[in-house]
């Protein structure tokens, strides 16, 4: 894929992008990317994403907002025990709590994307936390054609936090998420 | 094959034999789990343990069914002798033991909610609900009772040697029958 960023475009918006844009996530076209300490080694796995709401204002950024979903039961990891493990009561407690969600509290314009700050709820526990987010024209788009855009918010979270605390003696606290969400314009 | 009054026949003897080098390297295996740094390259460790560990669970019972069986002889020596009775406490404390150390572990793995696999293959029931009160309390029975295990082993084969020193053939009749 080809990823254009397009900070440069939402700090220098024209007139014809001043509006607020409503966007649709392409679910099949989206997923998420974790990865913590496991010993030595790190597990990695993705995490599908079930919903993402944005709306951007290439106008004035700040307003922007940002509601992403994600699919915690449907998560898969590296290898099956670890998969069954994250799943299981003593790390994300699917059966109870099958969805993850952030939702925007403020959006920072910085020299590299964005800055989200926001509430994350993992086992039914809200914290505040940021992720970094850069933004991308999807492949084949033309200049100037911001109708399908790549998302990618990038951040940690301690799962401790969360009483996520399963297998604390072996498996780090910290977990890197990496979302990447293809969106649409909603119109 | 059967035991009689004064010999152990070959099956008795081959699980006998089978149970020793199986329980000497679960101990050697379970004292290095317990002090390793999970990871990757160690992780089917832990699944050999299990699969070594529902082995030995499945051997001592078939051995106990088996003395049901064909039962083994008793013990050389005066009957009211103290050794005579030291022996069969070991003994007796042992088989208990070893039906009770791989339970415990069983509720310990199924307290943590993973699947237990025997020999990679087959996913083995879980005998314990899954909670972190179960999973300690497994996991402390585990280890106690191991460690009494290997207090019980030591005076079994410390009882052992001393026949051996005294000649009186019973490591002989365990060997050869």
């Amino acid at each position: 894929m080809r990823l254009i960023p397009i900070l440069a475009l939402m700090l220098c918006a024209t007139p014809a992008l001043a509006a607020p844009e409503v966007y649709h996530l392409q679910p099949e076209l989206s997923s998420v990317g974790f990865e913590t300490d496991f010993g030595p080694d790190k597990v990695n796995g993705t995490m599908p994403v079930t919903l993402a709401d944005l709306t951007l204002d290439f106008a004035h950024v700040g307003a922007s907002k940002v509601a992403v979903t994600l699919n915690a039961a449907g998560a898969d990891a590296s290898f099956p025990f670890a998969t069954q493990a994250m799943r299981g009561p003593k790390v994300l407690d699917t059966a109870e709590f099958p969805e993850i969600t952030f939702v925007s509290t403020k959006v920072q314009p910085d020299a590299q994307g964005a800055t989200v700050l926001g509430n994350i709820t993992v086992r039914g526990v809200t914290r505040p936390t940021s992720f970094h987010a850069e933004i991308y024209r999807q492949q084949g788009a033309e200049v100037g054609d911001l109708s399908h855009l790549t998302i990618r918010l990038t951040g940690a979270i301690q799962r401790s936090t969360f009483g996520a605390v399963g297998w604390h003696d072996m498996v780090g606290d910290e977990v890197r998420l990496n979302i990447l969400a293809r969106i649409e314009r909603a119109n | 094959m059967l035991n009689d009054a004064t010999h152990f026949g070959w099956i008795s003897r081959l699980i006998h034999w089978a149970m020793a080098l199986l329980i000497l390297s679960l101990l050697v295996l379970g004292t290095k789990l317990a002090n390793i740094q999970p990871g990757l390259a160690t992780l089917w460790l832990y699944g050999l343990h299990k699969t070594m560990g529902l082995t030995a669970l499945a051997l001592v019972l078939i051995r106990l069914i088996w003395h049901r069986i064909s039962p083994p002889p008793a013990p050389l020596g005066p009957p009211n002798a103290w050794e005579t009775r030291a022996a069969k406490a070991v003994h007796h404390l042992t088989y208990v033991l070893l039906v009770l150390i791989p339970l415990a572990g069983w509720v310990y793995a199924s307290a943590s909610g993973l699947d237990i696999v025997f020999a990679d293959r087959w996913v083995i029931p879980p005998i314990a609900p899954v909670s972190e009160a179960w999973e300690n309390a497994g996991l402390l029975a585990h280890s106690v009772l191991t460690k009494l295990l290997m207090g019980v082993l030591v005076l079994h084969v410390a009882g052992a040697m001393r026949r051996v020193v005294q000649r009186d053939g019973t490591l002989r009749r365990l060997t050869l029958g």
